[in-house]
């Protein structure tokens, strides 16, 4: 069987990558141009500020990409580009250049969904084995997905206000962390214990999640402790928050998989770098004898090596797009 | 020489190819939210109206603001990757040049972009297109006052409130490809948009 080849393109939020992935299974090269030193100063992503820094890198890390692969365009099967979603500005750059790159080169265009990428970066380190359910946990999601095959997606549940790394990234801004305040709250609960009583969020019978709560209660309880003059521990306050999200997100998700009898789990998004939450599914797959499967820490993050995986299996099932393909800054997991 | 000129800044799309000094084919055509889906097949049309690839471009110039924000990285991302797989040069040129050469008034020329709120995008011209008053975000009341001692024509597609002669923007490509005929442009990497205007999370900031 002959070798493909694909380029992937992605800029839906803040980094602008470029990589080539060999059968979907292999990352020849990568270059990722990420702006989180900017954003920092304005405490959160600036879309204006993310598209301007995406046009200036968007041929750098395409030139630079195929420079470490030692490769051509010529010599790629097929372009993939994540359309959405995700910050309109940001999404349209990588567009332009997919589009004007299938054109030059005369490469078919496989439009990929920025979620199918998350979930397919597990790809790059095993081959997904069906039925499998897909927990994905960003900053803008938090699903539980079913697949019986390739780009077969059935949602199960997701979350009814802010999603997981929204959450962690707020109750870190409250704590006085930086941006992005998620990797940091994990870091510091390590030094705590989980001391502080809060309420656990949607303990139901759907395999839907809810943030919020626990948010406002993370910052009532921080404002009341400051109120009384108390001065609050930090790192028992961040060690408790995580034990109760990362518990609601591994019943909910240990719920599935028993429901439905599945014994193969993947993980995918941003907060799949999270420490505790890494250890709990590890356990919780350990004792009920399921197949877990969570990419390094490289390919949690927004990356082009993802959606080349995804742009793979995507080109695989025929799926093309023409040049009047447009970004989408919402749109449904396809 | 074959040229291709982009001009994405406002809500038309403006582009043309020039083979030898001929305006081989052209569009200018109103898109407003649909240019990011329009724009490159529109422009891969002009390509094969003109039967030329773009292989054969020995140049781009392409208008790399004042104006739409997004608009204008849409062409600029367009030309920047065209001009980079064929390694030829970009020429990026202000769209209010390019409004000044259009016109053919004996007079100083303002071409002005409505920025909202009291502001344009303005310069001023000479009648030879050369620049009396840089590119500037400013205000409509203090870029009259600064002209008031000129005979001057006001070029504009916006509805803009002065009582000075005013004509509309219509580009004459052929002429804006012409006037930067001897430019040997720069490396695609380098090119990126003149948006004139910080983003108001960096004017608060105070960077
Ligand atoms: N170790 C961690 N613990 C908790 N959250 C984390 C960790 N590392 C990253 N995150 C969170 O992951 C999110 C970014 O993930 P990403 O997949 O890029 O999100 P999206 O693409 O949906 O914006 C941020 O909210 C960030 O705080
Ligand atoms: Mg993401």
């Amino acid at each position: 069987m002959k070798d493909v080849y694909i380029l992937g393109i992605e800029s839906s939020c803040d980094e602008t990558s470029c990589s080539i992935v060999k059968n979907g299974t292999v990352e020849l090269a990568t270059s990722t141009s990420s702006q989180i030193d900017i954003h920092e100063n304005f405490g959160g992503v600036v879309p204006e500020i993310a598209s301007r820094e995406h046009v200036k890198n968007i041929t750098l890390v395409i030139e630079d990409c195929l420079k470490k692969a030692n490769m051509k365009i010529e010599d790629v099967t097929a372009i993939a580009i994540t359309y959405g979603p995700g910050l309109i500005g940001s999404l349209l750059v990588g567009m332009q250049a997919a589009k004007t790159l299938s054109y030059i080169y005369n490469k078919p265009l496989v439009p990929v969904h920025h979620i199918a990428g998350h979930i397919y970066a597990n790809s790059l380190v095993e081959e997904l084995k069906f039925p499998l359910i897909a927990l994905v946990v960003s900053g803008g999601h938090t699903e539980l997905i079913k697949m019986t095959d390739h780009f077969n997606f059935e949602k199960l549940g997701g979350t009814l206000d802010d999603a997981i790394g929204e959450c962690y990234d707020k109750v870190a801004r409250v704590m006085g962390l930086p941006y992005p305040g998620g990797p940091k709250l994990d870091k510091l609960s390590k030094e705590g214990k989980p001391t502080y009583k809060l309420p656990i969020p949607l303990n139901d019978d759907s395999y839907d999640f809810s943030f919020s709560g626990l948010k406002s209660a993370v910052i009532n309880l921080n404002h009341n402790e400051e109120q009384k003059g108390k001065e609050i521990n930090k790192a028992d306050l961040a060690a408790s928050f995580q034990k109760v999200a990362v518990t609601s997100i591994v019943s909910k998700t240990k719920k599935a998989l028993k429901d439905y009898n599945i014994n193969n789990l993947i993980v995918a998004g941003g907060v799949a770098a999270n420490s505790i939450l890494r250890e709990a599914l590890t356990d919780m797959c350990n004792e009920n004898n399921i197949h877990l499967s969570i990419p390094p820490l490289k390919y949690c993050t927004d990356n082009a090596a993802m959606i080349a995986s995804a742009g793979y299996y995507a080109y695989k099932l025929g799926r093309r797009a023409d040049y009047h393909l447009n970004s989408l800054s919402t749109t449904a997991l396809n | 020489m074959r040229v291709l000129y982009i001009d994405t800044s406002s809500d038309y799309l403006y582009s043309g190819i020039v083979v030898d000094d001929k305006l081989v084919s052209s569009i200018k055509k109103k898109y407003e939210k649909d240019l990011s889906k329009e724009a490159l097949p529109k422009i891969i049309e002009l390509f094969d109206e003109a039967n030329i690839t773009p292989k054969d471009l020995d140049k781009i110039i392409v208008v790399n603001g004042p104006g739409s924000f997004t608009g204008i990285r849409i062409g600029i991302t367009i030309a920047k990757t065209i001009a980079w797989a064929l390694n030829i040069n970009i020429t990026p040129i202000s769209g209010l040049t390019a409004m000044a050469i259009s016109s053919n008034t004996n007079t100083y020329k303002m071409p002005l972009i409505d920025a909202r709120r009291g502001y344009v995008y303005g310069a001023i011209y000479d009648k030879d297109n050369n620049k009396v008053i840089e590119d500037s975000h400013i205000e409509l009341k203090e870029l009259l006052d600064k002209s008031k001692d000129l005979d001057i024509e006001v070029i504009t597609n916006n509805d803009l409130e002065i009582n000075i002669k005013k004509e509309s923007y219509d580009p004459d490509i052929l002429k804006i490809v012409k006037h930067f005929e001897t430019s040997d442009g720069i490396n695609p990497h380098l090119v990126n948009p003149i948006y004139l205007k910080k983003t108001e999370a960096e004017e608060k900031a105070g960077l």
